[in-house]
């Protein structure tokens, strides 16, 4: 499994204490264009948190985009729809996966050329997950 | 006479256990299941005045002459849209290294005409393939595609640019006389196209 967690901090009241892992942890991050040339992209990855207590991540911002918001694919009789996800929660030891035609991240509003992207996982003005990831331009 | 009752007797006999040995030969065939629901006429598809993604217009005309597997999507879509066209995208791709002949065109329908210009699935539509088109125009234009055909589409979360489309999952199939003749609900596989295609382009099912 491909681990691209840069930093991991959690800042909540007796989350850290003897843990040897990063309490919040993203994995298989990717960020990629639905297709070439297109302004927003898409983020997939796994949330793993080990802190203790549960967490909830509130706001997700990069400094390569404008906006960044927490979507999910809904599929019901046939019909796809997307909806934000204003807050999500993550109990303690669970994984929350962002995959295709599931819950993912839009990245709108691009700052410059893609390139490496980082993203900053916010519970709140808490700093909870910070993650960088290489561009991928192509979905396949 | 009793001799003549044991020849009918033998007769009936034979073509009984004939009829059995059949019946458990059949049971031993093969079905062959399709994902896709096949409709056996096909349906003939609406009038509607469209624009291909190199500006042209494209009226019905426009699927006959080949197979196409249609989609109906849009280019703002980050998620369920280029996860649907990569999977037809990659499924042409399998049947052309499988040797299919000839193969299925792939079709986006735009369900958001308001910031799909042809320019746009232009670039959308190439991306996934060679030989796809893609489709849009006026929205009341797209609705007597959609509606004829019982696909659902409609705006959500309207903020200004920033806004989504609900539609439909569902992939068409249309025959080279421009008939729909079989859907494919999500979730969409590739294998399950590479499968069912060849044997409804080939009108066995």
């Amino acid at each position: 499994m491909r681990l691209v967690t840069l930093i991991a901090v959690l800042a909540m009241a007796g989350g850290c204490g003897g843990h040897d892992n990063p309490p919040v942890v993203a994995t298989n991050v990717v960020v990629t264009a639905p297709a070439a040339g297109m302004p927003m992209a898409a983020g997939y990855l796994q949330i793993s948190n080990h802190s203790g207590a549960a967490v909830r991540i509130t706001r997700v911002s990069s400094p390569e985009y404008g906006s960044v918001e927490m979507h999910e694919t809904i599929v019901e009789d046939g019909i796809a729809r997307m909806r934000a996800i204003p807050v999500l929660e993550i109990a303690d030891g669970e994984t929350i996966i962002f995959e295709r035609g599931g819950k993912h991240l839009m990245l709108m509003q691009p700052v410059g050329k893609p390139g490496t992207v980082t993203l900053n996982f916010y519970s709140d003005d808490v700093l909870l997950l910070s993650v960088s990831t290489e561009f991928t331009a192509a979905m396949e | 006479m009793q001799s003549r009752n044991i020849i009918i007797a033998l007769v009936l006999g034979i073509a009984i256990a004939a009829g059995f040995a059949l019946s458990l030969r059949d049971a031993r065939e093969p079905v062959v299941s399709l994902t896709a629901t096949v409709l056996p006429a096909g349906n003939e598809l609406p009038d509607f005045a469209l624009f291909d993604q190199y500006g042209a217009a494209a009226g019905r005309s426009v699927f006959e002459g080949q197979w196409d597997v249609v989609f109906f999507g849009f280019t703002n879509c980050p998620d369920i849209c280029p996860a649907t066209m990569t999977v037809l995208g990659q499924a042409r791709r399998e049947l052309d290294a499988r040797g299919q002949n000839p193969l299925p065109r792939i079709v986006l329908v735009s369900v958001d005409p308001e910031r799909d210009t042809p320019e746009a699935m232009a670039r959308y539509v190439a991306y996934f393939g060679d030989d796809n088109l893609g489709l849009t125009g006026e929205l009341a234009e797209v609705r007597k595609l959609t509606d004829a055909l019982g696909v659902f589409f409609q705006k959500a979360g309207a903020d200004g640019e920033v806004y989504g489309v609900d539609h439909s999952t569902v992939v068409l199939v249309i025959d080279p006389e421009g008939r729909l003749k079989a859907l494919f609900s999500a979730p969409h596989e590739v294998a399950n196209l590479v499968h069912d295609l060849p044997l409804i382009m080939a009108g066995e099912q």
